[in-house]
């Protein structure tokens, strides 16, 4: 079990993981930087797709090392997103990133990523998990939904859950504890938000939802601090030890994971599953060390 | 544990002090026959609240023993209903029970807003069975009252049927809520309230009980079935408390115990501040009889 996203790459490199990257658009100095610091792990290769010239002259201009990185030249980014895609439908490539817009519908890579013949979800949920590491927390936290899902319907928050349980898994925590995020922690009939939570518990209860312990509805303090969650009289599994948030809607999730970086000096690493691949979807304003992590978690979705 | 109903009129008190059950419209000669058959074994004291001159018609023709028995007259269904509700609140009856009236007549002035003798948010009906395979007594709710209720009203019904168990000295109660399958099926509304009633339980929303949800029939009273099927719950396999999901469910639950497990149930409504006895025509006379005793051996204080 890993606490530190640094600790990360470490993690991944004991365990032998080798994948290949394939970047569409990739024609963005942030996305290069990132792509290059990974590529030196020796865990990822990569496939850039994009504008060639501008990708060697920005490497040129930066002196990073281009032999032995695949560049596949396409001058129009939609084309690239459906070129990528074929990759990673064709095994060629394990992980696609996409360094321009932060929300799923709205970037290039939805459309062919979706597509009924040719795309690379066959018929499952994708959802987005932002994995963070706290400086006021013991260990890692997943928030999810931020991304893909706007108003998830209980079914949608069943396979959202599990993808970040899958994800999870992934650093050797056998059973995470997941947290359905509501307004206050009891049942109210007119907050479906505590609805749905309670439906959630009680479906990781029963084996609907596997490999997980689910507490829900729980507000943001009971989620995270036991003693919180005491002096409310909720005695919960979860409650302290929580390794999964899961936000009623993508607003919600939106603003914790902002003010977890605005205010929290967080660390964080943000990838969507649920398709045959990862996919690396961050947005401009992220750092060159959050490009980075997120490649490296998309990498660790291939640990056995 | 309570093993069986026995053990429960074992709690009334025969004494001088006992309890007075107000009938409303006496004049039937099956609940006559139930009362004065309390009345003589000391279960309670009877105001008979009715036709006088139909009262001691029937008395006379079925030699039914009116020693006990008080009778007020009241030739109108709907006052003696209001005055057997009068007698309640004036503390001179401790139960009220049904007579020859209808269950719209005879309940009004107990749900009357000022007057009436309501103290939680709804009325529920609760049946409290003796079965030959279940190792103690069952309730089942609610087979008489509501029709469908919603996640609020099964909250009643489940705050009544706790209240009940503990009123007969069961302190934490074990609550299943009935679905058809074990699993939350997001289009079978029982298996979703059954999860909401679990959580609520849990996170003290109703109290003094353990409350698990959905769980089909098999489940809730077989420990082996549950296990069979991998639920790890502390109700299955010995619940207390059934609740049913919809009235339908109840009592065809209700009727199968009766008819096919040949049992006697005893059964009441709770939810107002005296227990209330509404049996009706097609239930045997032990079955009468067994929910007077019931309602004597409640002491809702």
């Amino acid at each position: 079990m890993i606490k530190r996203l640094s600790d990360l790459e470490q993690y991944l490199r004991e365990r032998n993981v080798k994948t290949r990257l394939v970047v569409v658009a990739a024609q963005d100095a942030n996305v290069i930087e990132a792509v290059v610091k990974a590529k030196k792990t020796g865990i990822v290769d990569v496939t850039l797709v994009g504008n060639k010239r501008i990708i060697e002259d920005v490497f040129a201009r930066h002196n990073y090392e281009l032999s032995g990185m695949e560049i596949i030249h396409e001058e129009n980014d939609t084309l690239a997103g459906v070129t990528a895609v074929k990759l990673i439908k064709e095994k060629k490539a394990h992980i696609l990133m996409n360094g321009q817009e932060s929300y799923f519908g709205a970037s290039l890579i939805s459309k062919p990523i979706l597509d009924k013949k040719d795309g690379i979800v066959k018929g499952k949920t994708m959802s987005h998990v932002a994995v963070f590491e706290l400086e006021h927390y013991h260990k890692l936290v997943a928030v999810t939904d931020v991304a893909v899902n706007i108003s998830p319907d209980l079914k949608a928050k069943a396979a959202i859950i599990s993808n970040a349980v899958f994800l999870m898994r992934r650093f050797g925590i056998e059973t995470p504890k997941v947290a359905v995020l509501a307004a206050i922690e009891v049942v109210n009939d007119k907050m479906p938000a505590t609805m749905d939570a309670a439906m959630l518990s009680k479906m990781a209860q029963r084996g609907q939802i596997k490999n997980c312990i689910i507490d829900g509805p729980l507000a943001f303090d009971n989620a995270i601090s036991e003693k919180s969650a005491l002096h409310k009289g909720i005695k919960s599994e979860v409650s302290g030890d929580v390794d999964i948030l899961l936000a009623p809607d993508i607003e919600t999730a939106g603003t914790l994971y902002q003010s977890f970086m605005f205010f929290a000096n967080a660390h964080v690493a943000s990838i969507t599953v649920g398709a045959s691949a990862p996919v690396v979807l961050t947005t401009k304003l992220d750092t060159l060390e959050t490009r980075f992590n997120s490649i490296l978690l998309s990498a660790s979705t291939y640990l056995k | 544990m309570i093993t069986k109903l026995s053990d429960i009129f074992e709690r009334i008190d025969t004494t001088q002090d006992r309890k007075r059950i107000a009938v409303v419209a006496a004049h039937d000669e099956n609940v006559l026959d139930a009362v004065t058959l309390a009345t003589k074994k000391s279960i309670v004291d009877a105001v008979l609240v009715g036709d006088r001159e139909k009262i001691l018609e029937i008395a006379d023709a079925h030699q039914f023993d009116l020693t006990g028995c008080e009778i007020v007259d009241e030739k109108e269904n709907i006052d003696a209903a209001y005055t057997a509700v009068r007698l309640i609140r004036e503390g001179s009856a401790h139960i009220l029970m049904k007579g020859n009236v209808d269950t719209p007549t005879y309940l009004r002035p107990v749900l009357h807003g000022t007057e009436g003798l309501r103290t939680g948010d709804i009325l529920s009906s609760i049946a409290i069975f003796e079965l030959k395979g279940y190792h103690k007594v069952v309730s089942l709710t609610d087979g008489g009252l509501n029709i469908a209720p919603d996640l609020k009203t099964k909250v009643s019904i489940v705050r009544n049927g706790v209240f009940f168990m503990n009123c007969l000295g069961i302190k934490k109660p074990k609550v299943a809520v009935l679905g058809a399958l074990e699993f939350v099926n997001e289009h079978m509304t029982a298996t979703i309230d059954g999860a909401l009633l679990s959580k609520m339980a849990q996170r003290g929303q109703l109290k003094n009980c353990i409350v698990d949800g959905p769980l089909s029939f098999d489940n809730a009273i077989s420990a082996d079935s549950a296990r069979f099927k991998g639920i790890e719950s502390e109700v299955a396999g010995d619940a207390d408390v059934l609740i049913a999901p919809n009235i339908e469910t109840a009592n065809v639950l209700y009727k199968s115990f009766v008819y096919l497990a040949n049992a006697s149930p005893a059964a009441v409504i709770m939810g107002a501040s005296v227990p209330i006895v509404l049996t009706s025509r097609a239930d045997t006379e032990t079955v009468k009889l067994n929910s007077i005793a019931l309602a004597a051996s409640i002491n809702l204080q």
